[in-house]
């Protein structure tokens, strides 16, 4: 610590003893740059500093984005060392950047020239006691871990870590680090700040684990180092097996990095970049239990790691609770699954640990509990541990948020041998009905804690009920009692909301745990319809739960429902909230009451809220299948309602109803496609019924393909394939011939087609006004198995020249072929045209080129040299082929047609004839 | 087992925004580590007047909830602990440890290092119980002992230097926040090896040991053939130990009076250094037979400086101290009253002064008071809708007093008069206290 260093630009000259500051990157050197005296006040006073950081921490985002915003950062570590400033008003500057340094120096290099200043200010302050040298190693060690400096390249780092050491370690640092009574409260300080930066880099202290121990071992304040050794030690743990690698004697590793010398890093980048979990979630743990089977220590490993292990626990009563439970947990989970680790360690920690109210502690014990199980934890010990669990859970000197989380450790215990499926919550085995029963609910509770209770209390009828009916006390009636005394309390007018939210709660709760048990939700469901028939104004919270329930109480509770709204008189004032129960429970069952219940319900609609109230049951009612009767109040409310939306409605909702067959006025009527959130807007359902009434555009889902080729009858047919991927219903195709060589196309219809089932072709007659090759557009137009019609363009279908080949009337069947073909052939010229060319053949030969693609129209044959071809092209041509002679390579072919236009397309079509095969 | 933040909110009901935020603390670096572990389903932590609204919204303590909404009133929307979760900026906040006390509302945020969705059981999160145990440490700071709100101010304005020393990094190092306050002053004094972290300094002077034994009694009387009445006392052992030494080790040994019902429920203070496993299996909730241990009950422990709890336990006593008859019968406007106090002859008939009050909930404001007490006298506030009969620091010598008469109340305004869930029609309670 002898060296000297100089001064940023614009920092003050050094007055101590410094450490040696390492290099800084160039571009982290503005924040010194910019300097004192550029801001536009001038050095701000106390007071102006009082209402900056009031105003920033009321809303930094805004106070950043503002004028002032970016030079915060910067006057803030220039303050820092004003003289000026009293230290107080320093300490508040510090705490802004303990909490906020990502708002204040948003990237690594900000970050990392602003810890070189605070460290700057903190050798640079006078030997006398001060309260800032806390506070500026905390935001040292803070500003570097939370913006990302933190690293091996960092100058910052780099004198960060050993000064911390340092002071860890007790060494003496010279005068410049305060009195000699500063000295242990520092020392404690660089301990905690290790330990954030081992938290943030795993492995950052692996080298130290010896050192550490033998301070632990001497004078060393306790807690801070026991702590920082019991995380060091578990990082190392982790990295090491999930390098694969043993500890390779880190445990007893000699001296920490010499003053001055270089930080190994070596295992911190072995961990990677990433924190480690320092108490991992349990499931989550179970993965790194396979990961520490691999370190398998040496015999005098494990024999030091035992000693280590065994020094942390022997002085844990030292520490505070809190940090006694950080300890257990960390020590806990870093030994599970590593060998020759024996967990009787903690054996004589337990004791004292479960007679405690401390939460953190019972919390740990219940850690040390889910990792070790049986090998920590006999029967009788968890059934113990059980019984203080249930003690703390209402033991009445403890508070209530205690209670309910002792209660959440009860239903999620971790159980030697869970019977049920995990994760799910579940009474454990040992608890036992005696000591469940301690825990009922009761009205006097608070509402959390009468859930919790009464969630215990539905998992012990669960398994009452599979066990024997037991005589005297029941669950089932007591939980029957209590939900009817919820249903009194909700009942009660103008009671709070959270009481009728309450009482819901706790019957979802019920049924959710005992949908199969009559005994219960029978006179659930009637205390339900009692309180429904005392507060109808509990409508909103009777919608929620039909949504949630199951049909086990869902459908029973619906139809006591309907009965009860359509069984009274319509003028209730509780209209409203009838309407909304009948448009979530009308369906088609007695459907003339609900009709007679809306009608005279008609009369007293008179805003606009409650007609369309009124419109949503007939609405329901139109899905539900109603018919008889429902128009005729459609058309009732058509001509009687005040106002001109709802008549207009109602006349829509009529000639839907009218209109539209059953399974499509169910689509019609389903949540809106348009704007499924906003089913209760008009608007939104029009858009609704407009985009389910209307042709939708779609992708196809079909696909189109020309089939074998079938030259007969009077004009060329096309044979059409279709597949489809989805069923299609009502199916018609539309052909459109590009140009106008070709008549218009029919449609073709299919009712129906599926996925996977072969339809029989269909057949496309063209008729061509010329003899010529084209492409037909398709469209296809179906409807969905949900009602919908949609369009969908298909890919074009080509029709070939090939494709409009059609025979001749055969000549007499004994007559003379030779002399009809040439007839044909004479009376092409001279109004046609004549050309020769060369067909090249394949090595099948001219008899196979022939058979495959030209016999229907072959009228003299010598095989295999020689083929007279007569070819009738629609509407009125013909093509005409002599193919003599063939040799190896190809045949000459002599053609004639009538119409010179067709000369070029024959001759591609024959020169193709090998290519195709 | 860190803390991404803390919040100290003020409930302020009539007030546009229903609280204010009297402090907040965030934590950086745990922040940056929640980023990583939580992945995709990492919320960051939000600004103090975002959260103010979300958590008073989600703990219904916002003046406007009248109406029924899904996200708050469903009935799938159930919380069995004071673990929420917050919807802020479309994503969800969670877990946030929030309670209310005091008019104060406790929260803060635990690191959980692990995706959060799905929710990790709260049991397996180690920062739970530190959370609770950082706030109930808050709680105990700022109202043990508090007598105004002048005091209040000056103990929030040091919250943010205790924090600096009791969870500096987001990691409580001490729940016990006088400790660290004290820590702060005692800095100077040299500590030597194998001092708690608990005891910080040192006592120099005369030792003494002091004790003190409160004891609450907890009792319902139904004054019916079949239901039986119930009672139990809930004691707490207080200690204040002044000795010299760095541990010194001090055993209290309780031992019960003649044919006293032993104790139960026993909770100590974590400075026990070990406890007899009867104490641990003694339990009011399951009367096996080694349950019934009567002591002495011997604590072993070596004291922290200030005082303490050294244990908590319940107990069931043969009879109540007072054992009280009240009946009330509704006419229309008015009820009719009666009540009958019966001190008990084991109870030493002296106190610093013995009330009883006398609520009435669910009904308009009393107009009218018409009533006749045998001893002491009655005040009556109406806006509270309260008798309170103060019988003074003695019962006469029969023991016996009474109180009877009739009520009137006004007609019934909503808003202001006492509300009670369970005090529907004749359904009533007196509560005497000394």
């Amino acid at each position: 610590m002898s060296s000297r260093h100089a001064p940023g630009a614009g920092g003050p000259a050094p007055r101590g003893p410094l450490v040696a500051r390492s290099g800084v990157a160039p571009e982290t050197s503005r924040l010194y740059l910019g300097g004192r005296g550029c801001g536009t006040m001038g050095p701000p006073s106390r007071e102006t500093w009082a209402q900056r950081l009031g105003a920033f921490r009321a809303s930094p985002s805004a106070f950043m984005a503002g004028p002032e915003g970016e030079d915060l950062g910067r006057d803030l570590l220039i303050e820092l060392r004003s003289e000026k400033l009293s230290e107080q008003t320093k300490v508040s500057l510090l705490a802004l950047s303990l909490e906020y340094p990502a708002q204040l120096w948003p990237d690594a290099a900000a970050a990392e020239a602003a810890a070189t200043s605070l460290l700057d200010t903190l050798v640079l302050l006078p030997p006398r006691p001060s309260a800032l040298r806390r506070p500026l190693l905390l935001a040292a060690t803070t500003v570097l871990a939370a913006g990302d400096a933190l690293g091996p390249t960092s100058g910052a780092s780099r004198r960060l870590l050993p000064l911390l050491l340092g002071l860890a370690s007790g060494r003496d640092l010279g005068r410049g680090f305060g009195p000699a009574s500063e000295q242990r409260p520092l020392q404690a300080t660089a301990c905690e700040c290790l330990r954030e930066l081992e938290s943030c880099k795993p492995g950052l202290l692996g080298d130290c684990l010896g050192l550490l121990r033998r301070l632990l071992g001497q004078e060393g304040p306790v807690q801070p180092l026991s702590l920082l050794l019991a995380l060091a030690l578990r990082n190392a743990l982790v990295i090491r097996a999930k390098a694969k690698a043993g500890l390779q004697g880190l445990l007893v590793a000699g001296d920490a990095p010499t003053p001055g010398g270089p930080w190994n890093w070596a295992l911190a980048e072995e961990g990677g970049a990433h924190p480690q979990p320092q108490a991992p979630s349990w499931p989550a743990a179970e993965d790194e239990e396979c990961g520490l089977a691999v370190l398998e220590p040496s015999p005098e490993e494990a024999r030091e790691l035992r000693a280590a292990v065994a020094q942390l626990l022997d002085s844990s009563y030292l520490l505070t609770p809190v940090a006694q439970a950080q300890l257990l947990w960390l020590l806990g989970w870093a030994l599970r699954g590593l060998r020759g680790q024996p967990p009787v360690l903690f054996k004589p920690q337990l004791v004292r640990l479960l007679g405690t109210a401390q939460l953190a502690l019972l919390h740990a014990v219940l850690a040390l509990k889910a990792a070790f199980g049986e090998a920590l934890f006999t029967a009788q010990d968890e059934a113990l541990l059980l019984r203080r669990l249930t003690l703390a859970a209402q033991h009445p000197a403890l508070p209530l948020p205690a209670h309910l989380f002792y209660l959440h450790c009860l239903l999620s215990f971790p159980e030697n041998c869970p019977l049920g499926p995990a994760g799910e919550e579940a009474a454990p085995l040992l608890l036992g009905p005696r000591l469940g029963r301690s825990l009922l609910p009761s009205l006097l509770h608070d509402p959390m804690a009468l859930l919790a209770r009464l969630h215990l209390l539905c998992l012990l009828c669960a398994e009452d009920e599979e066990e024997e009916k037991g005589q005297g006390w029941s669950p089932q009636r007591y939980l029957g009692e209590l939900l009817a005394g919820l249903r009194q309390r909700a009942d009660l007018d103008g009671g709070p909301r959270a009481l009728a939210a309450l009482c819901f709660q706790a019957s979802y709760l019920v049924v959710r745990c005992l949908a199969t048990q009559p005994l219960v939700l029978t006179p659930l469901t009637h205390g339900l319809a009692e309180l429904y028939r005392a507060r109808p104004a509990l409508a909103p919270h009777f919608v929620d739960l039909l949504d949630r329930v199951g049909p086990e109480l869902g459908e029973p509770l619906r139809a006591v429902l309907r009965q009860e709204v359509v069984s009274r008189a319509g003028r209730d004032e509780a209209l409203r909230w009838h309407l909304k129960i009948l448009a979530k429970v009308a369906d088609g069952n007695a459907p003339s009451a609900t009709l007679g219940f809306l009608r005279a319900a008609a009369a007293h609609c008179t805003d606009w809220g409650l007609q369309q109230a009124l419109l949503r049951v007939c609405r329901t009612l139109m899905r539900a299948g109603v018919r008889e009767g429902l128009a005729d109040l459609l058309q009732a409310l058509a001509r009687q309602l005040d106002d001109p939306d709802g008549r207009d409605h109602a006349r829509l909702y009529y000639i839907l109803l009218a209109h539209l067959a059953g399974p499509k006025l169910g689509v019609a009527l389903g949540p809106s496609l348009a704007a499924p959130a906003l089913t209760s807007s008009l608007v939104a359902e029009n858009q609704g019924f407009a985009a389910v009434l209307m042709v939708q555009e779609a992708p196809a889902p079909i696909r189109l393909s020309v089939g074998p080729r079938r030259a007969a009858g009077p004009g060329p047919v096309l044979q059409l394939q279709v597949e489809v991927l989805e069923p299609v219903f009502s199916l018609e195709l539309r052909f459109r011939v590009q140009g106008q060589l070709y008549a218009p196309l029919d449609a073709v219809h299919v009712p129906c087609l599926r996925p996977g089932r072969p339809c029989s072709p269909l057949l496309l007659p063209l008729q061509p006004r010329l003899p010529a090759p084209t492409q037909l557009s398709v469209r296809a137009l179906y409807a969905t198995p949900a009602g919908l019609t949609c369009h969908a363009h298909l890919p074009p279908v080509p029709v070939n020249f090939e494709d409009l080949f059609l025979p001749f009337p055969q000549a007499p069947d004994d007559g003379d072929k030779q002399g009809f073909f040439e007839e044909l052939w004479d009376s092409c010229l001279p109004k046609g045209a004549e050309s020769r060319l060369w067909c090249p053949l394949g090595p099948q030969g001219l008899e196979a080129l022939v058979s495959r693609h030209l016999e229907p129209f072959v009228v003299v044959a010598q095989p295999p040299t020689s083929y007279h071809v007569a070819i009738r092209l629609p509407p009125d041509s013909r093509l005409l082929l002599r193919l003599e002679a063939a040799q190896a390579g190809g045949v000459p072919v002599a053609l004639r047609t009538d119409h010179w236009a067709v000369l070029p397309l024959a001759g591609d079509y024959l020169r193709g004839l090998s290519a195709t095969g | 087992m860190a803390q991404r933040a803390v919040w100290l909110i003020s409930h302020e009901p009539g007030t546009p925004l229903c609280g204010t935020v009297r402090f907040s603390r965030r934590y950086p670096t745990v922040e940056k580590r929640a980023r990583v572990f939580n992945g995709t389903s990492y919320v960051p932590i939000p600004e103090d007047g975002p959260f103010l609204k979300a958590l008073l919204f989600e703990l219904r303590l916002l003046d406007d909830n009248k109406d029924f909404v899904e996200s708050r009133d469903s009935c799938s929307h159930i919380n069995k602990t004071s673990v929420y979760g917050l919807v802020i900026g479309g994503g969800e906040l969670w877990p946030v440890v929030a309670f209310l006390k005091n008019n104060m509302i406790y929260a803060c945020v635990p690191l959980v290092e692990q995706t959060l969705s799905p929710h990790p059981p709260l049991i397996s999160i180690s920062g739970i119980s530190q959370s609770f145990e950082l706030l109930f440490g808050i709680q105990d700071f700022l109202f043990l002992g508090q007598k105004n709100d002048t005091e209040l101010n000056t103990k929030l304005n040091q919250l943010p230097d205790l924090f600096l020393q009791a969870c500096p990094f987001g990691t409580l190092l001490d729940a016990n926040l006088q400790n660290s306050l004290d820590s702060i002053n005692f800095a100077s004094v040299p500590h030597p090896q194998k001092q708690p972290a608990w005891r910080v300094g040192t006592y120099k002077g005369k030792p003494q040991v002091s004790i003190s034994i409160t004891e609450k009694v907890k009792s319902m009387q139904y004054d019916k053939q079949d239901i039986a009445d119930t009672w139990q006392v809930v004691g707490a052992v207080t200690c204040k130990c002044d000795l010299e030494g760095n541990m010194p080790n001090v055993t209290i040994s309780l031992s019960l009076p003649t044919n006293g019902s032993p104790l139960q429920d026993i909770l100590v203070h974590p400075c026990v250094t070990s406890l007899d496993s009867a104490i641990l299996t003694s339990s009011s909730i399951d009367t096996m037979d080694d349950s019934a241990f009567s002591g002495p009950y011997k604590f072993p422990f070596t004291p922290p400086l200030e005082s303490f709890n050294l244990c908590y336990y319940t107990s069931q006593v043969p009879v109540p101290p007072i054992l009280g008859f009240y009946q009330m019968k509704e006419e229309e406007i008015q009820v009719k009253i009666t009540v009958n106090l019966k001190l008990h002859e084991s109870v030493k008939n002296n106190f610093e002064f013995c009330e009883a009050h006398i609520p009435f909930y669910n009904r308009g404001p009393i107009t009218h008071v018409e009533c006749k007490v045998s001893f002491g006298q009655l005040e009556v506030f109406r806006e509270k809708s309260l008798l309170v009969w103060i019988i003074g620091q003695k019962f006469p010598k029969s023991m016996e007093i009474s109180l009877s008469g009739t009520v009137t109340f006004g007609a019934k305004s909503q808003e202001k008069q006492p509300f009670d869930e369970i005090c529907i029609g004749g359904t009533a309670y007196l509560k005497t206290g000394n």
